[in-house]
C-alpha cells in the first residue's frame, strides 16, 4: 500500500494538481524533500555511498575477524603451550603404564597356561592325535599343516580365501579412482591426481631395475616352488602367494605401471581371482559330497612325498596362492594409485 | 686343533658382526639427518649380517644349510644397498634444504653462526 501511495505521489497527476493549486505549504515541501531523500537512499544510492557502505562493512568484518582471532588465540594459548607439554608427558606415562599392564596381563595369563608339552594338555585331544597319526595316510600330504588346512579343514580355508577376495573388493570400492578407462585417460583432473604425490618420486631407477631384473625371477620361482611343494615341504598357498605378490610389487616399483599393465590388469585380476575361488569351491564341494570318510572317491591320496599326490591339496594350494598373490598386488596398486 | 681354530674364527666373525650391528643401532638413533642414518642402516644390513652369517657358516662347516646362508647373503647384498639407494634418492629429490642439512659444521663455523645473524 505504502509503495503504491508513494508512487502515486510522485506520479504526474498529483504534481499537476499541486502545481495548479500552487499552494504547497512549507511543511509539505519539507516532507517532500525528506521523502525524496529517503527514496534516493533506498533506490538509487550514489557510488560514493556504496563505496562508503562497502568500506564500513569491510571494517566491521575485519574487526570481527581480529576479535575472533584474538579469542581463538586466547582460547588455545593454554593448550598450545602448557597443554602440549602435559599431553606429551601424559602420553609417555600412559604409554609406559599401558605397556606394563599389558605385559602384566599377558604374564599372568601365561602363568595359568598348562605346562608346555605335557601329554594331558587340552590341545592334545583325539583330534590332533588323529591328524598326527593318520594325517599322512588319509590326506597323502607329508606336510601335516597342508593336510589339515586343505583337507580336514578345507571349508575353513575356502572362507579365508574369500575373506581375502572380499577385502580386495572393499579396497577397490573405497579407493578405486575411476572405473571408466576412457574417461580415466581423457580427464586432466585424473591425470593430475595420479601425478600428484608421485611427481617427484624417482622413476626408472637404473640400479633398482638391474637388481629387480635379477631378483624378480628368483622371487617368483621361489614362490612357485613354495606353492607347488606345499604338501611336501613347509610352504603352501598363503606363503607362496605372498612371495609371488611381493615379487610382482617389486617389478611394479622398478618398471612402473605401464610395463606391469602389460600382463596384470584389472581384467586379469578379476579372471584369476574368480576362477581360483570357483575352482576351489567346486572341487572341494565335490570332494565334500563324495570323499568324506568311508565313502569311495576317485581322488586318492596317492603316494605321500610325490609331487602329484595328496589328492586335491596341490591344486587347492595353487588356487589359494593365486588369490593371495592377486589380492596383495591389488592392495598395493589401489593404495598407491587407485587403479590397476 | 682344527676344531679349536674353526671355533675361534667363527667366534671372532660373530663378535665382529655384533660390534657392527651395535654401532649401526647406535648410529641410527644418534644421527640427526636421514642420509647419515641411511649410512648407519646400510652398514647394519650388509656388513653386520654378513659377518654374523659367515660366523655361523664357519661353525656349521660345508653343508646344505651353509649354502642356503650364502644365498641369504647374496639376497641381502642385492636388496639392502638398493633399498638404501632408493631412500637416499627420494630424500635428495624431495628435500628443499638439502644444502643446509648436508653442511658439515666445524667448530669455527658454529661459533660464527652463533655470533652473527
Amino acid at each position: 500500500m505504502a509503495r503504491m501511495k508513494n508512487d502515486y505521489e510522485n506520479s504526474w497527476w498529483p504534481k499537476l494538481m499541486r502545481w495548479l493549486d500552487n499552494g504547497s505549504t512549507a511543511l509539505d515541501d519539507r516532507m517532500e524533500e525528506e521523502m525524496e531523500e529517503t527514496h534516493e537512499g533506498h533506490l538509487l544510492p550514489s557510488p560514493e555511498e556504496i563505496a562508503a557502505q562497502e568500506a564500513r562493512r569491510e571494517e566491521r568484518i575485519q574487526q570481527k575477524l581480529t576479535d575472533e582471532l584474538e579469542l581463538y588465540a586466547r582460547a588455545h594459548h593454554w593448550s598450545r603451550t602448557k597443554g602440549t607439554k602435559i599431553a606429551d608427558w601424559a602420553y609417555r606415562i600412559l604409554a609406559v603404564v599401558i605397556c606394563v599392564s599389558i605385559i602384566w596381563v599377558l604374564l599372568q595369563t601365561a602363568s595359568y597356561l598348562p605346562s608346555f608339552g605335557s601329554p594331558d594338555n587340552p590341545a592334545h585331544n583325539e583330534v590332533s592325535r588323529r591328524y598326527i597319526e593318520k594325517g599322512m595316510e588319509e590326506t597323502g600330504a607329508v606336510n601335516i599343516v597342508a593336510g589339515m588346512i586343505l583337507d580336514y579343514r578345507a571349508f575353513d580355508t575356502l572362507g579365508e580365501s574369500n575373506v581375502l577376495f572380499v577385502a580386495a573388493c572393499s579396497v577397490m570400492i573405497l579407493l578405486r579412482v575411476s572405473s571408466d578407462k576412457k574417461h580415466h585417460i581423457s580427464s586432466v583432473h585424473q591425470l593430475e591426481m595420479e601425478a600428484d604425490d608421485r611427481m617427484y618420486e624417482p622413476k626408472d631407477d637404473l640400479i633398482l631395475q638391474r637388481a629387480t631384473a635379477f631378483l624378480v625371477p628368483v622371487i617368483l620361482l621361489f614362490g612357485v616352488y613354495g606353492l607347488l611343494n606345499g604338501h611336501i615341504s613347509p610352504g603352501g598357498g598363503f606363503s607362496g602367494g605372498a612371495i609371488m605378490g611381493a615379487g610382482l610389487i617389486l617389478y611394479l616399483n622398478a618398471y612402473g605401471f605401464q610395463k606391469a599393465q602389460r600382463f596384470f590388469t584389472f581384467t586379469v585380476f578379476k579372471a584369476i581371482s574368480a576362477c581360483a575361488l570357483s575352482f576351489y569351491a567346486l572341487s572341494k564341494a565335490y570332494s565334500f559330497f563324495t570323499g568324506a570318510n568311508h565313502l569311495p572317491s576317485f581322488i586318492t591320496p596317492g603316494t605321500p612325498g610325490n609331487l602329484f599326490s595328496a589328492g586335491l591339496i596341490p591344486y587347492l594350494n595353487i588356487a589359494v596362492g593365486l588369490v593371495v598373490c592377486c589380492t596383495m598386488y591389488a592392495f598395493y596398486t589401489h593404495f598407491r594409485k587407485g587403479d590397476m | 686343533m682344527l676344531d679349536i681354530l674353526r671355533f675361534g674364527l667363527s667366534a671372532a666373525l660373530t663378535l665382529a658382526g655384533l660390534f657392527v650391528l651395535l654401532s649401526g643401532i647406535v648410529g641410527i638413533y644418534r644421527f640427526q639427518y636421514s642420509l647419515s642414518r641411511i649410512h648407519a642402516g646400510a652398514l647394519f644390513d650388509t656388513a653386520g649380517i654378513v659377518l654374523m652369517l659367515l660366523g655361523v657358516i664357519v661353525a656349521l662347516g660345508f653343508t646344505l644349510t651353509s649354502l642356503k646362508m650364502l644365498l641369504i647373503i647374496c639376497l641381502l647384498w642385492l636388496a639392502s644397498p638398493v633399498s638404501s639407494h632408493l631412500i637416499g634418492r627420494m630424500e635428495i629429490t624431495i628435500n628443499d634444504e638439502l644444502e643446509k642439512d648436508m653442511m658439515v659444521l666445524d667448530n669455527e663455523m658454529v661459533r660464527h653462526e652463533k655470533e652473527g645473524d
